[in-house]
C-alpha cells in the first residue's frame, strides 16, 4: 500500500520540529499586535463560521426533544407567563426611574457608574475552546459590535469572565474558572478585599489575600471588588462561599466559592463595552480593528 | 495556510483537491471538537477529534503525509486557545504522525483493529506528553488526579470514536488521490 521511502521523510520531520520549535520561541517571546495574534485571529475567523453553523443546526433539536414532553404544561404555563409579563411591565417602568435617579445621584456624589446600568452587548456562545486544560468559550460577536480585548463579561447569574480575544465578528472569553483567570474580589459585608481565582478541572474558585482574623463564614456572598487594573466593575455577583479555613503557615485564610454561574451551560451572555482598562485611557490591547 | 498551499509543490502526487480534502476534514474536525462534541461527552472532557485524522492520515498514506498534517492541524488547535504556548501541540502531533507512519511502512498487519490500537497509543503518549510539556514550559498545572482524568477519557473516547471515524477519513482522503490505483 505505502511504497515510499522515508528517507525525505526523515528530512520532513526535522523541518517541521524545527518550525515547531521556532514558533513556540516565537509565541514565549511575541508583544502584542505580533505576526502570532494574527495568526490567531486568522484562525478564529476561519473555525467561528463553522462552529456558528454547527450550533444553529444542533441547538433546535436538542430544544425539540427537550419540549416534547412539555406539551401538556404549555398552555397552563402560558397563562402563568402572561400576568408574569403584566408584574413585570410595571416592575420595569418602576425600576427605569429608579436608574435615573440612581445615575443622577452617583452623578451628584462622584460615585463611578454601577455595572448594572452599564453598557452591555448581548452575545451568543458559539463553542468552547477545543483544549481540555483551556476553560475559555466563543462569542458571535466581536470588535464590529463594540467588543474589546480585557472586557468584563456577565451573565444573568453573575461574573462570566473577560474578553481575551476580539476578531470583527468573534471574540473569546476566558471563563473564571480557567487557572490564569483572576478578579479582585471582595466578601459581601467585609472590607477585606482579596484575589479570586479560577482553579481549573474542580469549577470551584479560591479566595485568596483576606486576612486570617476576617469574620468569613459559609455562605456568605462574593462579589468583584473593582481593584484589578479597571476590567471588571465592583459588586458584580462571584458566587457564594462554600469552605473556609486557615492555613498555620500561611497565616491567610483558605476560602473556596462555588460560582453563582453554570459554567457547563452557558448560553447567552453579556459583554460590559463599558469595562476594560481602555476605558480608562490606557490602551494595552494592542489590536487595531480594521 | 501557508502550508498547506506549499503543500502541493512539495509532493506532486499530493494534489491539490487532496490537499484541500485534508484541510477540510482538519478545520470540520477541530469545529465538531469545540461544539457538539463538547457538549454530549461525558465529566466535562472533550475527545480529541483533530489527533484522530491526524494518526489516520499517517497511517493510511505514511509519516510524510502524517507529519504535515500533524503540523497544520495541531498549529490550528492551538491558534484557538487563549494564553497556550503556540507550536506545542503541532509539536506533539508531528512527532505522533511520523512515528505511526514510520511504523506503518515496516509492518505488514492488516488487521481492522490496528488503526484503532495506533489511535489508543498515540492518544496516551500525545496527552501525557503535551501535560507535561505544557507544565515544564509554564502554564498552570491543575492537579494529578485531574490530569490522569483527562488523559484516560481522551484515550478512551478516541478509541471509541476511532472505528466510527477511520473509515470516513480513509474514503474523502482516498476519493481525491490523484492517479493512484487503490481499494476500495
Amino acid at each position: 500500500m505505502i511504497r515510499r521511502r522515508s528517507g525525505r521523510g526523515r528530512l520532513l520531520l526535522l523541518v517541521f520540529l524545527a518550525l515547531c520549535i521556532v514558533i513556540i520561541t516565537l509565541d514565549f517571546r511575541e508583544q502584542a499586535g505580533g505576526p502570532l495574534e494574527r495568526a490567531r485571529n486568522f484562525s478564529l475567523a476561519i473555525v467561528a463560521p463553522i462552529q456558528k453553523g454547527i450550533t444553529t443546526v444542533t441547538r433546535p433539536i436538542g430544544d425539540f426533544f427537550s419540549s416534547v414532553g412539555d406539551l401538556s404544561h404549555l398552555r397552563t404555563d402560558n397563562a402563568r407567563l402572561r400576568t408574569e409579563i403584566g408584574n413585570l411591565q410595571s416592575q420595569i417602568d418602576q425600576a427605569r426611574s429608579v436608574i435615573g435617579e440612581n445615575a443622577q445621584l452617583r452623578r451628584e456624589m462622584n460615585l463611578s457608574a454601577s455595572y448594572v446600568t452599564a453598557r452591555r452587548v448581548f452575545a451568543q456562545v458559539d463553542g468552547r475552546v477545543p483544549s481540555n486544560y483551556k476553560w475559555a468559550v466563543f462569542l458571535d460577536k466581536g470588535t464590529q459590535d463594540g467588543i474589546r480585548t480585557d472586557m468584563a463579561v456577565v451573565n444573568a447569574d453573575g461574573l462570566v469572565g473577560k474578553i481575551v480575544q476580539a476578531t470583527p465578528h468573534t471574540s473569546t472569553v476566558l471563563l473564571l474558572i480557567d487557572p490564569q483567570a483572576g478578579a479582585g474580589a471582595r466578601v459581601q459585608g467585609i472590607g477585606d478585599t482579596g484575589v479570586i481565582q479560577g482553579q481549573g478541572g474542580s469549577e470551584s474558585l479560591k479566595l485568596s489575600f483576606i486576612s486570617p482574623n476576617a469574620n468569613v463564614s459559609v455562605g456568605d456572598s462574593v462579589v468583584t471588588s473593582g481593584y484589578d487594573r479597571g476590567i471588571f466593575p465592583p459588586q458584580i455577583p462571584i458566587g457564594s462561599v462554600n469552605h473556609v479555613s486557615v492555613s498555620g503557615a500561611q497565616l491567610e485564610k483558605v476560602i473556596t466559592v462555588t460560582p453563582d454561574v453554570n459554567f457547563t451551560s452557558l448560553d447567552v451572555v453579556q459583554v460590559l463595552v463599558g469595562s476594560g482598562p481602555h476605558h480608562h485611557g490606557k490602551h494595552r490591547h494592542g489590536k487595531k480593528s480594521h | 495556510m501557508a502550508s498547506a498551499r506549499s503543500r502541493g509543490g512539495l509532493f506532486p502526487q499530493v494534489g491539490g483537491g487532496r490537499t484541500a480534502a485534508i484541510a477540510a476534514i482538519l478545520v470540520g474536525a477541530l469545529a465538531l471538537q469545540s461544539t457538539v462534541v463538547a457538549q454530549v461527552t461525558l465529566l466535562g472532557v472533550i475527545p480529541q477529534l483533530v489527533l484522530i485524522v491526524v494518526v489516520s492520515l499517517a497511517f493510511t498514506d505514511g509519516p510524510r503525509v502524517g507529519v504535515v498534517t500533524g503540523f497544520a492541524g495541531g498549529l490550528l488547535q492551538d491558534l484557538l486557545l487563549p494564553q497556550a504556548i503556540v507550536g506545542l501541540t503541532a509539536l506533539v502531533y508531528v512527532l505522533i504522525a511520523f512515528a505511526v507512519g514510520s511504523f506503518r511502512e515496516y509492518s505488514t498487519t492488516e488487521s481492522v483493529w490496528a488503526p484503532v490500537i495506533a489511535v489508543a497509543l498515540s492518544s496516551f503518549v500525545a496527552e501525557a506528553s503535551y501535560a507535561l510539556l505544557a507544565v515544564i514550559l509554564g502554564q498552570p498545572w491543575v492537579s494529578f488526579v485531574f490530569t490522569t482524568k483527562v488523559i484516560g477519557l481522551v484515550v478512551l473516547y478516541n478509541t471509541l470514536l476511532t472505528p466510527l471515524l477511520f473509515p470516513l477519513i480513509r474514503r474523502v482522503a482516498d476519493r481525491f488521490r490523484p492517479e493512484r490505483v487503490h481499494r476500495w
